[in-house]
């Protein structure tokens, strides 16, 4: 199988594998009881907590553990209840969803064509916020890849008179791991990551939170985190999650996706758009994550595509296509950067990994063109020459 | 008291679609290939839209004295339920007449393909209304 959707999730980390074994086999207490074997599992939990904060350059005391990327964006909506929020158009549902149903308003930051927000918007409507505003731009996007200037939107809201009012959120769960992460010079005030989009299991996520950021927990009922997220602590994610995290900054895993992983990235691109007719890319490649590539291929629907490269080639990916007769909307982020349902139904995101080698290219573009070539010689749409 | 468990789990299914689904996927039958020129019919019945993600379009021959379809051609911008179904359509309607083809409904494609998902009914339907756009068309006209 070639495994080419890595942003979806990610095969196992070995290393975080056998952190799990270890902690399923020897730390079976209760985390949070005073027994032995509750003390041994909680010192396991600090460990991974502390490798976490490392990765990012946070404090350990600011990273609280959630089931995974969908809870900590939602807590940081939820403690903005009735406040603005200022959400990029291309973030993940799991901002725009709870964003629409708690704020007070929520303002959608447009994007260009290639996913990146408009800065003038932001520095526009920014100015005059009340008290407790939250701006919430993504690292890096999971459809595209595109890399958001979070460095900029810091500098618009620390040059307005209101800036003390503005706390910024940045969702990294697919920028984790794949480029350097630094929330002390990002400046921000939370931060959300997951684990299993480099290696960890599922399940698990953290929501860094700067300290003095205001903070309401979303459940309640239990004194772990310090009453900040309760629930029984899940010991054997945690320590896959702090295993992935140690590989992460020791091995400087961005450093070998940009050397590696970026090149065969863009050597995939290239022979797609020179030996697929009607293909486009829809990732600006200099302005991306190194491990994602989104392309669509006029006449040629994404769901076909994809069952034909798992059939014919074991390769997996994934697509932006939903049909609406189905009830299924094309990906939003498609529709926000090209505003052509056309262009969303007909896209493929391949996703890359640490392992993805030069063979896997090409075992995708000795299929790829053919089906490509058949779905539009039966296609209702007809391509255009370019 | 325990009790063993001796019932050894299922391999799930490696593929959501039955095997007939993905014999008409990956060998579809009677679609045609290019331009629609290129095939003389009689009755043609296009339904859905690009922009909804699913567009299909029928092509029949008809024999003009016995009202039989004597050949089907198709094209499709759409998932692989929707080529499957459009396929199988193809097959379950050459030879019939045109009252005989208008009562194939959207349960025979499916059953034909030995079922589909549930959310993936509606793409057998869109085969079907392209077949009955196709015959009311030509009726209008004869
Ligand atoms: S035609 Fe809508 S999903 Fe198949």
């Amino acid at each position: 199988m070639i495994y080419l959707d890595h942003s979806a999730t990610s095969p196992i980390l070995p290393s975080a594998k056998k952190a799990m074994e270890n902690a399923l086999e020897n730390f079976p207490g209760n985390a949070s009881a005073l027994h032995t074997p509750g003390h041994l599992a909680h010192n396991l939990i600090e460990e991974a907590r502390e490798n976490i904060a490392k990765l990012i350059n946070a404090d350990p005391e600011e990273i609280i553990f959630t089931s995974g990327g969908s809870e900590a964006n939602n807590t940081v909506i939820h403690t903005f209840k009735n406040c603005e929020i200022f959400a990029s158009a291309i973030e993940h549902p799991s901002i725009l969803e709870p964003a629409k149903t708690y704020a007070k308003k929520l303002h959608q930051i447009p994007v260009d064509k290639d996913g990146v927000i408009n800065l003038d918007f932001l520095k526009k409507s920014l100015k005059n916020t009340a008290k407790n505003t939250l701006c919430s731009v993504m690292l890096a996007n999971n459809e595209l890849g595109t890399i958001e200037p979070i460095t900029e939107v810091k500098s618009i809201i620390s040059a307005l008179k209101s800036s003390d009012n503005i706390y910024l959120h940045t969702d990294a769960t697919q920028a984790l791991g794949k480029i350097k992460i630094d929330v002390k010079k990002l400046d921000i005030a939370y931060l959300t990551a997951s684990a299993h989009k480099i290696g960890g299991p599922v399940g698990i996520g953290i929501l860094y939170v700067k300290k003095g950021a205001p903070y309401q927990p979303l459940i309640l009922g239990g004194h772990q985190e310090h009453g900040k997220r309760a629930g029984t602590y899940n010991t054997v994610a945690i320590a896959g999650f702090g295993a992935v995290a140690k590989y992460a900054t020791t091995h400087k895993t961005w450093e070998t996706y940009e050397s590696e992983v970026r090149p065969l990235r863009d050597k995939l691109a290239n022979l797609i758009l020179k030996n697929i007719k009607g293909s486009a890319l829809n990732t600006p490649l200099s302005l991306s994550l190194p491990n994602i590539l989104n392309v669509s291929f006029a006449a040629a629907e994404g769901e076909s595509i994809q069952l034909y490269l798992d059939m014919l080639g074991k390769i997996i990916v994934s697509t932006g296509s939903a049909c609406a007769s189905g009830d299924g909307k094309p990906s939003h982020v498609i529709m926000a950067t090209r505003n052509d349902a056309e262009v969303a139904h007909s896209s493929i995101r391949f996703s890359l990994g640490l392992n993805t080698k030069k063979s896997d290219i090409d075992a995708v573009m000795k299929e790829l063109p053919n089906i490509i070539k058949n779905l539009q010689g039966i296609s209702t749409i007809e391509v255009k020459n370019d | 008291m325990t009790k063993k468990c001796t019932s050894t789990p299922k391999t799930p299914a490696p593929w959501v679609y039955s095997e007939k689904v993905k014999e008409h996927f990956l060998n579809p039958q009677n679609f045609l290939m290019g331009d629609e020129k290129k095939f003389k019919c009689d009755a043609k019945g296009i339904i859905g839209n690009p922009i909804c993600g699913d567009q299909m379009l029928m092509m029949l021959k008809i024999d003009k004295k016995t009202d039989t379809i004597t050949d089907v051609k198709w094209k499709t911008y759409g998932c692989a339920s929707a080529i499957a179904s459009t396929s199988a359509l193809s097959e379950l309607a050459k030879g019939k007449t045109l009252d005989e083809a208008l009562k194939i409904d959207a349960k025979q494609i499916a059953d034909y393909l030995g079922g589909l998902p549930k959310h993936k009914f509606h793409c057998s339907v869109l085969g079907h209304d392209a077949l009955k756009a196709a015959i009311e068309n030509y009726r209008e006209k004869h």
